[in-house]
């Protein structure tokens, strides 16, 4: 690599970490570390978190442990226009929870109708099957929108985020990160 | 609150309004530039995808209709240096048939200008900001012009794999001109391609206004105000000349800034929202919309990407996000049987996790997880940007529903035609037959929804006000004083990325603008 040198000329950046209260004091850590400590959510409730990480875990292997339900949940309690959330890339106009609520609701109400169960309280392999029928918008009685397979889309790439968009992620696919600035906490 | 009256105000600090305030404050003019967003810094480019976001479009949104609506926030920008901060400084150029479709296909409509009269301004921009390439290999389907000012950046595997497939395919590629820098220029630093322009490069070796025109403006004395929300623009009483815009400051406070010119250059979708709200008694269909035609014509690019996997490692970390080779062999119209329309072929490109992941978007669970695995070294892409002819139908409007400043949304109705969607299958076909050529083990095509990449059009370039909105300058052609700049004021699409089109025909328009100054303002 030529003049790796250069690549940490320009310094200070101060935005890499997020923003977890505990304690009722801020404490700056990455989002698998938040969940690990057991910080509670800022907005969502338990049953909300134990789904988003249901659905995370069935889209991409170790997004439970990554912390994406903390990861969405701190990021809905910022200004939209701070958000760093997919929700953003995908044109859904804030407020952003608006997105994770109405498809949650929808989650477990097609859920309900299939299995008689939440989506959180089926099986790993009951999960797999629902998340690849809606994958194609192919749940009978799947109610409101968003459609399924945004929902699918969304929640994919807010896993994809959590478990591949981070310097531990970039390692554990065996990809150089390379960083000009490097994200603090190793996002 | 009134501000002190200033020469110009320009109300977007982004690829176009960067140049007019450059050249305008050069020529020392009183210039203010309105940017809505933050002012970014280069020590705000983290590399990362995920803080990249915050760059991304924000604000008062874009409420999305039609057939194949026009996703525009992973494209937009948000902020000083607007999307031109993120870009990815891929610099094809239009070529002479873009400017005459009518004329040589009885379809579309001419441009009021030809290729000779914004190739000049090509090469003046690749001066002023630094453009690698090899304009010699480029001139077997172009006219000729001044070499650019910097050797063709270094490739990798991830281009160089597929030459075999697109020579077998009769497709010759050649060296990618591009806003980067492949050895220092002017002070700013070689490129270390490591792919996180996309991102913003803090660097400076890639073009983006900061480093280019904005600064060259603020040495020249130019003001940038930023978190300066403009909702209209003022006319005089008799409707004959614009007097500035109306603002919301950074505490939600309104201000009027007077202004002898007034430049719109604040996107696309924006510009015509920006006239259609500044109606008045003497213009009741907003602004410079005589023609009833502001808001129409809105274009997009659509994108052909075909994927592979190559038993070798493709080295696909490596590079820009910009692409490393490039042709305009299939850019003649009617290239492609039963399509219409140009296309320009790219090969070669960086890739992140995120486009890991993307690019087998069908995939969840241990399948993914595995496909990410064999994807980090093997995968490698191609592009085809295809053109979409102006429809009136696509198009800006306001609806009833307003934003926190009280101006009515947007909402931008978009679908493709027949001619697009077979343009679009025609590249895909193709890229498979590249693919297999170049030997990949595998490869697919990325389809799904039919992607629009690149907005243009909403106040488009004309000869008169009965059939559009500005002239080749992007002048009014009803009021002298106000100006259009940027992408909205194309007649048509072409296929090429549209910034170093943008940046030229601003430079174009900013010296028409300052050679012409004593009329505007009498």
């Amino acid at each position: 690599m030529a003049d790796i040198g250069r690549r940490s000329f320009v310094k200070g950046a101060s935005l890499g970490a997020l923003a977890f209260t505990v304690g009722g004091a801020e404490v700056v850590m990455a989002a698998g570390e938040a969940r690990a400590r057991g910080v509670p959510f800022r907005l969502l409730d338990a049953h909300q978190g134990e789904t988003l990480e249901a659905l995370g875990e069935t889209l991409v292997p170790t997004a439970r442990e990554a912390g994406i339900a903390h990861f969405i949940d701190q990021q809905l309690s910022v200004p939209p226009h701070e958000s760093l959330l997919q929700a953003r890339i995908f044109n859904f106009r804030p407020p952003f929870a608006e997105f994770y609520r109405t498809a949650i609701t929808a989650v477990d109400a097609a859920s309900q109708k299939l299995y008689a169960r939440d989506f959180a309280q089926l099986t790993p392999t009951e999960q797999r099957e629902f998340v690849d029928r809606m994958r194609q918008n192919k749940i009978e009685g799947w109610t409101g929108r968003p459609p399924g397979a945004l929902v699918y889309a969304v929640l994919r790439a807010d896993a994809v985020d959590v478990v591949y968009g981070t310097m531990e992620g970039y390692e554990a696919l065996g990809i150089p990160y390379m960083p000009h600035i490097p994200p603090e906490k190793r996002w | 609150m009134t501000n002190e009256k200033v020469d110009v105000v320009i109300v977007g600090a982004g690829a176009s309004g960067s140049v007019y305030a450059s050249v305008l404050a050069k020529a020392g003019k009183k210039v203010v530039l309105l940017e809505s967003g933050p002012d970014w810094e280069l020590t705000d480019l983290i590399s990362s995808e995920i803080w990249g976001r915050r760059i991304k479009p924000a604000g008062a949104p874009i409420l999305l209709d039609g057939k194949n609506p026009m996703t525009y926030s992973a494209q937009g920008g948000w902020g000083v240096g607007g999307a031109a901060l993120h870009y990815f400084a891929n610099f094809p150029r239009l070529l002479p048939t873009d400017f005459r479709i009518r004329s040589e296909h009885n379809r579309a409509h001419d441009w009021p200008i030809s290729y000779a009269d914004v190739a000049p301004f090509y090469d003046k921009v690749a001066r002023e900001i630094g453009v690698s390439g090899d304009a010699r290999a480029e001139e077997k389907w172009r006219p000729a012009g001044e070499a650019y000012p910097m050797p063709p950046m270094k490739t990798f595997k991830n281009g160089d794999i597929w030459l075999k497939g697109f020579e077998a395919s009769g497709i010759p590629m050649v060296p990618a001109p591009v806003g980067m820098n492949s050895v220092e220029f002017k002070g700013r630093p070689a490129c270390l391609y490591d792919g996180w322009c996309h991102v913003g490069c803090p660097i400076g070796a890639l073009a983006n206004p900061q480093v280019t025109y904005l600064g060259d403006a603020r040495k020249a004395g130019a003001e940038v105000r930023a978190w300066s929300t403009v909702t209209r623009v003022l006319t005089n009483p008799a409707g004959t000349k614009v007097t500035g815009v109306e603002y919301y400051d950074d505490k939600h406070q309104k201000q009027i800034q007077e202004a002898s010119v007034v430049v719109l250059a604040a996107w696309s979708a924006q510009n015509p929202r920006l006239l259609l709200n500044s109606a008045t008694d003497k213009h009741t269909k907003g602004l410079g919309n005589a023609s009833g035609m502001v808001g129409h014509y809105m274009m997009s690019h659509h994108v052909a990407s075909t994927w592979a996997m190559f038993d070798e490692d493709t080295q696909n970390h490596m590079g820009t996000i910009a692409v490393q080779y490039m042709s305009y062999e299939r850019y003649p119209k009617t290239s492609h049987a039963g399509a219409f329309g140009s296309s320009f072929i790219t090969a070669g490109f960086a890739m992140k996790t995120t486009d890991l992941a993307n690019s087998r978007a069908d995939l969840f669970g241990p399948e993914l997880a595995d496909y990410m695995k064999r994807a980090a070294r093997r995968l490698a892409g191609i592009k085809a940007f295809g053109e979409e002819q102006p429809n009136l139908e696509n198009r800006v409007e306001l609806i009833s529903e307003k934003d926190e400043f009280g101006m009515p949304l947007g909402k931008l109705t978009h679908s493709y035609d027949q001619d697009a969607v077979a343009l679009w299958n025609a590249n895909f076909e193709e890229g498979l037959k590249v693919a297999k050529a170049a030997g990949a083990k595998e490869a697919w095509s990325g389809r799904g929804s039919m992607p629009t990449s690149h907005l243009m059009g909403g106040t488009i370039m004309g000869t008169s006000a009965a059939d559009s909105v500005v002239n080749s300058f992007g002048q009014s052609h009803e009021i002298p004083n106000l100006w259009v700049a940027g992408p909205s004021i194309f007649a048509t699409a072409g296929a090429s990325n549209p910034t170093f089109t943008i940046f030229a025909l601003s430079q174009r328009g900013a010296e028409r603008m300052a050679s012409q100054w004593g009329t505007l303002t009498n």
